[in-house]
């Protein structure tokens, strides 16, 4: 086949699909499948401009046949062409809308798939765009019980928070995981991922959050027996010490090496800032009450 | 100076200045009427006491002193050899309020006594025991802790004790260290072994669907199978298969008809 005829084939699957006084229904099952061959031959022909073009209107033709799958799958290929063209914007459009097309399917797995591949495309470039991409995937897959599939998504996130440099929403993402995994009895995970809250919330140096974090924590059955646990008291302990060698120890030690390796990169910063100034604040709060000479 | 040399010269540090310790412990320590007790404790004193004044011998000036001396310790390392058999009469004693471990260990005290008197230096020259290995430090002139040259083999004698420990310390600094290993290890295989389990959880719903859709498509094709082969049997019926032939010969028959 020639390179002129994906060409061909459009114009004429144009011609079929268009209205005026000779066609009055536009012959869409002959258009899509025309459509079909023109964007392949494109796309063998890195012609990706209209390989991209061709695969949108094969997907709008899928859709008049009432097929969504296929038109779903036909705006994936086209968006990934998308993302080698830099089009952002059209990336995170088709993904949006392929995933949308999957849930009329009543196939959430592959909606959610569609969004995540969407927002990994998206992370570099439009990271915000990416994160409401991560949040709607796992809206998705909690609604519809597979918290499980979740967890990826979820830890995702939140290294994008992370790189935005979001802490409390990188700690709440955390958080958010903990009780995915929590509704799977997946303790290890979620264990995980409190220990990784507390370690973002000691890195943006707001010792009070991760504190109040940790005793929320312990709430949890779950949590309390676990290393993680020991692990994280440990480290607060050091932290209201001031003890910065005891700090660093802690960061390499097997606990924290086997949490995500953009956690071990924050834990391993730690501490940042002035730790003795905390531990000079807890020692005056503990100094009062011990003046003898109160009378009252 | 070697850890090795500070580590032996600490010991006899603190074993020079441990008769004031223990002199306090041992005064705690004696119960009111025990007579073992007092007399273990009365000869155990003397034996300290012979060892400082055998410690101080050798820095008289005199050798006329030097020698009063000696001869004083050999006459009281005889007198508290005798009271060793007294003393072990006692122990045989059983006295109340003593528990069967503290009688026994009375016991070894006491066979332990001789020993300890016998090796009170007086004088007279004691076997040579480990020198060979302690040359490096006896040949370091200016550093000296109270002793010269005539008393090394007793130094040599504390460092056996002091060496054993130091290389128990050793094993068990090596037997730690390779514990902490052994640990590390298994903190990454139960993180693993965490995740495998929690990943095997997550496939299991996906295998339950693929075992269910796998199913029905297997159905579907032995239901289509039967159908089919319902199908081509009625197609391969006898009776079309005359018509076939009758129609072929009909047609061969026009061909032949009209090639002729």
């Amino acid at each position: 086949m020639a390179a002129s005829d994906p060409n061909k084939l459009i114009s004429k699957a144009d011609k079929l699909t268009r209205l005026s006084l000779t066609r009055w229904n536009a012959d869409w099952k002959s258009a899509t499948v025309l459509y079909e061959q023109a964007a392949n031959g494109f796309r063998v022909a890195r012609d990706y401009v209209n390989a991209k073009i061709a695969y949108e209107k094969a997907s709008k033709g899928q859709e008049m046949l009432a097929s969504p799958w296929d038109a779903a799958k036909h705006l994936e290929s086209a968006a990934a062409l998308a993302k080698d063209l830099s089009n952002w914007q059209e990336v995170g459009d088709f993904y949006r809308r392929a995933s949308e097309l999957y849930m009329e399917c009543g196939r959430p797995q592959p909606a959610s798939d569609a969004l995540a591949k969407g927002a990994r495309a998206l992370e570099d470039s439009m990271s915000e765009e990416a994160i409401q991409l991560y949040t709607d995937a796992c809206t998705i897959l909690e609604d519809d019980g597979r918290e499980q599939m979740a967890f990826d998504l979820y830890r995702a996130a939140t290294n994008v928070y992370i790189k935005l440099e979001k802490y409390t929403d990188a700690a709440s993402f955390m958080l958010r995981l903990g009780l995915a995994a929590d509704k799977c009895n997946a303790s290890n995970s979620q264990c995980k991922a409190y220990l990784s809250a507390i370690i973002i919330y000691l890195y943006a140096h707001d010792f009070k959050q991760a504190q109040q974090c940790y005793n929320d924590c312990y709430q949890i059955d779950a949590f309390v027996r676990s290393d993680q646990n020991r692990c994280a008291s440990k480290l607060l302990a050091a932290y209201s010490d001031g003890d910065v060698e005891e700090i660093k120890r802690i960061a390499q030690s097997s606990t924290i090496s086997n949490l995500d390796h953009v956690i071990i990169r924050l834990a391993r910063k730690l501490p940042t800032g002035d730790v003795s100034a905390l531990k000079s604040d807890n020692a005056e709060d503990e100094e009062q009450p011990l003046d003898e000479d109160d009378l009252t | 100076m070697s850890v090795i040399d500070i580590l032996t010269r600490v010991d006899s540090i603190c074993q020079k200045y441990d008769k004031y310790d223990v002199a306090k412990q041992r005064d705690s320590n004696i119960s009111a009427d025990d007579a073992f007790a007092k007399l273990y404790a009365s000869v155990d004193a003397d034996i300290e006491a012979l060892l400082q004044k055998a410690e101080t011998a050798p820095k008289e000036k005199t050798k006329a002193s030097t020698v009063a001396i000696n001869a004083e310790i050999r006459r009281t390392k005889a007198r508290l050899l005798e009271e060793v058999p007294k003393l072990q009469r006692l122990a045989m004693k059983k006295v109340k309020g003593l528990s069967s471990q503290e009688f026994a260990a009375r016991n070894d005290l006491v066979l332990a006594l001789p020993d300890r008197i016998q090796d009170i230096p007086d004088g007279t020259p004691a076997p040579p025991k480990r020198t060979g290995g302690w040359a490096a430090s006896a040949s370091r002139p200016g550093i000296k802790f109270d002793s010269d040259g005539r008393y090394d083999d007793e130094y040599f004698q504390q460092t056996e004790e002091s060496s054993r420990f130091r290389q128990e310390y050793e094993m068990r600094k090596m037997k730690q260290a390779s514990l902490d290993m052994i640990a590390e290890g298994l903190d990454t295989l139960k993180n693993m072994a965490h995740d495998m389990n929690e990943e095997l959880d997550r496939q299991v719903p996906l295998m339950d669907e693929i075992d269910t859709k796998v199913d029905k498509a297997s159905s579907d094709l032995k239901n289509t199978n039967v159908r089919l082969r319902d199908t081509v049997n009625q197609l391969r019926s006898s009776r079309n298969f005359c018509i076939d032939i009758v129609l072929l010969i009909i047609i061969l028959g026009i061909a032949a008809y009209l090639y002729k």
